[in-house]
């Protein structure tokens, strides 16, 4: 295991150099600079030379590469342009609100998903089965941001239960906190939900019309006996791949309800970043979400082959 | 995905008999009903739309849906319907041609890879886990920002994001169908290996590579209109369903037909394509049929 | 304004009401601009409460708290309240006395200004002439200081005694007082700039004057000034215990935590939601007329706008009225030049190009183009201006004019602006209080990147230009600016739209908010009820 391990680790290098080259690359592509963006009302062509000259805006993009790539060998991953802050600092204080929001989304998609996906397939076809099915199209047919508009025109507006804008830290105050997070929260999990349920639904369906299953039900044991004992253990195995592979996707994925629920979050950080040319900002998020992703596809693929004994000795 | 490598288990795939099971499955009528009228009314949208979907009145900006606007007019007074049946084109165009680009891409990287093996598999892949773990959002972004703006630098951008699930998918295809013993047979007979690609890999990869272009069109529809809010955009007057969306939702107290006009339409398309793709996916595994 | 709150008397309603019609429906008559203070909102007249904290929301956050080093108009905002100018601005953009009490020119190039005594920064430091003079001089030389244009007219300053201070000029600079009254005038205490170095960019603490004090800066979250009971100035507030700033990117987010009281201060209110916004009896909205001026700048080193004629069949064919009333709906004024409304030089008999198709088309005649030409206008991707943009192309096609529509990101609007690499680009300036600070680096002749993104170079502007800055009278520079309204309607470096108006909604709640034409938030004397 620790071999397969280190095996797959080492194997990431390459994708990661990939990455780092490929987001060099296109930042430094897209026009306009950020000390453009930054002092766009001044006139002082002077100063704006002077900046990009200490920033080393000036020189040959491989140079910069280079320097970009050799602090980064020593764990420097440089300072945003716009704050002067390091990078990581920059991240550390946006990971927080994306990692409770991606946490608290994941929760409710299981919490809905969970029960739909089993009784869906477990009663294949009857109302349940519909009413699951059409829940996991809609939600996965909404773009998510219109979800988001509705969700604070009804709750927001309207009934004014729930704060529409602004993070508040579960950890410091956890009512006001759980309260902020909610609606961004189900905006999200309800895409998640879908998702998860339709392969619940379709990895239950497959795991129930085993030919084991057909023996247990000849034998005598009850529906939901056959559901718990048998077919859910089976059936968990590419539903826990989905819930890895989305989770490595929300944290730089939840943009659109970070800017719509005025959230500091990572996704909004890179967003924003990438729109004020903010170089080294945009690289250093980018690599880090890029590792995350690698980091919990990793995780997916170790787990799952300790749950399948099948796959585990490759 | 749970299904296709269970379906790799038959022998040798039916392809009518695929098309009657598919054609078969509940709600794949509705689906396709939904693809054809998309389909039908971008092409010929000049003619079923009610009005000029460019022509100002800003005397009757905002009105109602009624008679003579069915789904109202928007902040400038154009007739919304007319701009969601035209708007069709631009959604379509983005979702296919996105797609289109990423199969052909994909499919073709997939293929060397998985035909080639050894150092070059290696290298492929790798390129392809490299876009895969860029943020899809900020990739398309970056690289809209880079090719222009307007809706080339959007299925560009969208095309490259969905390379990788292609390539992987056809890779896949290839490793399992090149392991299967006509291949082996066809091998020993002394078939080049681009007649082997043809003939026997490409025919029987078709089926899931479709599935997946369907589910990927839904995507890539949706990911306009997301594309579309942060400001990466078809240039105007020319609208799509997302940036219409993206336009009307400050008026969502006042006016919201503005929004939900193309947000039905974006909704009713993306849930017609699943359909059309669940049905596929279901046909090939007769297991799975409901 | 339907806001009708109790306490109010049937006069007062029927005042906001007139006002109401005045502002927001009909074309609207530029005196109701002209003379601010009879917007002056009916506030309530009770006497002021202390305590409560304000909670604001603006669009983003700040960048800076070096006024220095700040680029940013948000920035601004918080200044004004935890810093002061030695100038200030009032509400018919005079300059009035701030932390400075009197100056005088003895003569066009020396400024003398007499300071306040008593007065002490928040870190307990004396505020006096070596304190301005070690400003000036920080503005001046600090590498990264963006305030260096803003004072290059200055060349040395003295300390004459603690209390006054001399500016010695380079050049004659009319405008330089104005100036003056926002950032280029602000004054850092030197102990904090040089004991904190750097870090001042993040913490202000100590560093300013101001009614209200630097507390905290909790990036990307929200940023606390408190009351300064210290305060020097001992007529009406501070009152408020705090003030919250609440960076909010999304408008109608914004506008739904106001109405959902979540803020209670909210700096800019979209055209389409002012009408609605002030049918709503939980906001009260306040008209600020602006100092900004949006405009297209036309680029006259390459075809087509390197033809006038051209230019001017653009200009002919837009009407200017509908899209102020379509598109902006009369949240703003057509616009006749750069100078607003609301400025002492705004020339009143001077009309906005009215919109003329057999002028536009014997102007396209003229330039070459009978049938018409077709060109590329490159704007920001934010909604108004699509709409503005999708506006103007209609109106330019029923002349034969075929308009393009790029869209783009700010930072590539920028990029392309400084490289003139557009034909038509969107242009829109928040606006200075000085007219110089809305037409110098606009339209002088001015070699490598600048804004003056048109290249237009033309001796008589330069010319105007230059003696507007070395004239102090304000009559005989108002006719200069005058002349040059006249000579930009016909040489067009830029065409200009709209002086926006920038509504400004309040919880009923809020007293007391002085609505000053920069479009700057200042708490002194708002109180909560």
């Amino acid at each position: 295991m620790g071999r397969l391990l280190l095996r797959r680790l080492v194997a990431t290098i390459p994708v990661l150099l990939l990455v780092t080259a490929g987001v060099f690359a296109l930042i430094h592509l897209t026009p306009g600079d950020p000390i453009d963006a930054m002092m766009a009302e001044s006139v002082d062509d002077t100063v704006k030379r002077e900046l990009r000259r200490d920033l080393g805006l000036d020189r040959p993009l491989y140079l910069q590469y280079a320097t970009w790539m050799g602090r980064l060998l020593q764990g420097d991953l440089g300072r945003s342009i716009r704050n002067r802050e390091p990078v990581i600092e920059n991240v550390g204080r946006r990971i927080k609100p994306s990692l409770q929001l991606a946490g608290l989304a994941m929760g409710i998609a299981l919490l809905v998903a969970t029960p739909i996906g089993i009784l869906s397939a477990a009663r294949r076809n009857s109302a349940v089965d519909r009413v699951g099915t059409s829940f996991a199209l809609f939600g996965i047919c909404m773009p998510n941001f219109l979800i988001a508009l509705i969700l604070i025109f009804v709750f927001g507006v309207k009934l004014r239960w729930l704060p529409i804008s602004g993070y508040v830290d579960p950890l410091e105050e956890p009512l006001d906190g759980l309260r902020s997070l909610t609606l961004p929260a189900i905006t999200l999990g309800l895409a998640l939900a879908a998702v998860i349920t339709r392969t619940l639904r379709s990895s239950m369906l497959e795991a129930l019309s085993e030919d084991y299953i057909r023996t247990a039900r000849a034998k005598g044991l009850s529906d939901g006996a056959v559901v718990r004992r048998h077919a859910l253990k089976n059936a968990l195995i590419p539903v826990v791949t989905v819930i890895g592979l989305q989770l490595g996707t929300l944290i730089g994925g939840a943009v659109i309800t970070e800017y719509v629920f005025a959230l500091p979050g990572v996704g909004r950080l890179v967003v924003d970043a990438v729109f004020a040319r903010d170089y080294p900002l945009v690289q250093g998020v980018v690599l880090l979400i890029a590792v995350g992703f690698i980091l919990s596809n990793l995780v997916v693929d170790l787990l799952y082959g300790w749950i399948d004994p099948r796959i585990r000795h490759r | 995905m749970a299904g296709s490598t269970r379906g790799s288990g038959i022998a040798e795939p039916a392809r009518w008999g695929t098309l009657r099971r598919a054609a078969a499955a509940r709600l794949a009528p509705f689906g396709a009903a939904v693809l054809l009228l998309a389909v039908l009314g971008a092409v010929f949208a000049p003619v079923v739309s009610p009005h000029d979907p460019l022509k100002q009145d800003l005397d009757r900006a905002l009105a109602r849906p009624g008679r003579a606007h069915l789904l109202g007019t928007d902040n400038v007074g154009r007739d919304v319907l007319s701009r969601v049946i035209w708007g069709t084109r631009v959604s379509l165009v983005a979702g296919f041609g996105s797609v289109a680009i990423a199969m052909v891409a994909g499919g073709l990287l997939g293929l060397l890879a998985g035909y080639a093996g050894g150092r070059v598999d290696g290298l492929v892949m790798r390129l392809m886990d490299a876009v895969l773990s860029f943020p899809p959002l900020v990739l398309a972004l970056a690289l809209g920002a880079v090719l222009g703006a307007g809706l080339t630098g959007v299925v560009i951008a969208l095309g490259v994001v969905y390379t990788p699930t292609f390539a992987r998918l056809m890779r896949g295809q290839v490793l399992t169908i090149t392991a299967r013993e006509y291949v082996d047979a066809a091998r020993a007979l002394g078939a080049p290996g681009w007649r082997i690609a043809w003939a026997h890999v490409l025919p029987n990869a078709t089926a899931p590579i479709v599935v997946q272009a369907s589910l990927s069109v839904a995507f890539a529809i949706l990911a306009e209109a997301s594309l579309s809010f942060l400001g990466l955009g078809i240039q105007p007057p020319a609208a799509s369903w997302g940036s219409m969306i993206n336009a009307g939702r400050g008026y969502l107290q006042q006016a919201p037909w503005i929004v939900f006009g193309p947000g039905a339409a974006l909704f009713v398309t993306v849930v017609g394509l699943n359909f059309v793709g669940d049905a596929v996916r279901d046909a090939l595994d007769p297991r799975l049929r409901v | 304004m339907a806001a009708i709150r109790s306490g109010s008397t049937p006069q007062a309603v029927s005042r906001r009401r007139f006002l109401h019609a005045a502002l927001v429906s009909g074309p609207l008559a530029p005196a109701a601009l002209l003379a601010p203070r009879g917007v002056r909102h009916a506030w309530a007249q009770e006497a002021p409460k202390k305590g409560g904290t304000l909670r604001v929301g603006f669009y983003i956050e700040a960048a800076t708290m070096d006024p220095h080093l700040s680029g940013s108009k948000i920035d601004r905002q918080v200044y004004h309240n935890i810093y002061e100018p030695l100038v200030v601005l009032d509400a018919n953009l005079g300059v009035k006395p701030g932390l400075a009490e009197s100056w005088q020119q003895p003569d066009a190039k020396t400024l003398v200004f007499k300071l306040r005594r008593g007065v002490k920064f928040h870190d307990g430091t004396d505020f006096n002439a070596e304190a301005v003079k070690f400003n000036f001089n920080r503005m001046k030389t600090e590498p990264k200081s963006v305030r260096k244009g803003e004072v290059a007219s200055i060349d040395t300053v003295d300390v004459v005694d603690p209390y006054t201070v001399r500016l010695n000029l380079k050049r004659p600079d009319a405008a330089l007082l104005a100036t003056l009254t926002d950032r280029a005038g602000m004054m850092v205490s030197p102990k904090t700039a040089q004991e904190r170095g750097a870090e001042l960019e993040r913490n202000a603490k100590g560093a300013g004057t101001g009614p209200f004090v630097f507390v905290e800066w909790v990036k990307d979250d929200h940023l606390l000034i408190r009351r300064n009971d210290a305060y020097w100035n001992k007529q009406g507030g501070p009152y408020l215990e705090q003030v919250r700033y609440r960076p909010i990117p999304d408008d109608t987010v914004k506008l739904q935590s106001l109405q959902a009281g979540e803020i209670q201060v909210m700096d800019y209110v979209q055209p389409r939601d002012v009408a609605a916004v002030k049918a709503d009896k939980n906001v009260v909205v306040v008209d600020v007329p602006s100092l900004a001026d949006f405009a297209y700048q036309l680029n006259h080193t390459k075809p087509p706008f390197d033809i006038k004629a051209l230019r001017q069949a653009v200009a002919y064919s837009l009407d200017l009225e509908q899209i102020v009333k379509g598109v902006w709906l009369n949240v703003g004024v057509p616009a006749n030049g750069p100078i607003p409304p609301t400025s002492w030089a705004y020339d009143r008999s001077i009309p906005f190009i009215k919109r003329d198709l057999a002028k536009a088309r014997a102007k396209l005649a003229e330039g070459g183009k009978p049938g018409g030409f077709t060109f590329t206008m490159t704007t920001n991707n934010i909604p108004i201006n699509v709409q503005e943009a999708e506006v103007m192309q209609a109106q330019l096609a029923e002349a034969g004019i075929t308009m393009k529509i790029k869209l783009v990101d700010a930072g590539t609007l920028i990029s392309d602006g400084n490289a003139r690499n557009f034909e038509m680009i969107s242009f829109q300036w928040s606006g200075r209080p000085d007219p110089d600070g809305n037409t110098y680096q606009f339209f002088h002749t001015t070699p490598g990147t600048s804004l003056n993104w048109s290249g237009i170079s033309n001796p008589q502007m330069d010319a105007l230009l230059d003696k507007s800055r070395e004239i102090s009278s304000q009559a005989e520079r108002k006719k200069l600016f005058s002349q040059l309204t006249r000579l930009l309607q016909d040489e067009l470096p830029m065409v200009f739209i709209v002086h926006p108006i920038e509504p400004k909604a309040f919880s009923p709640r809020v007293q007391n908010y002085d609505p000053i034409p920069d479009g700057m938030m200042r708490f002194k004397d708002v109180w909560l009820k």
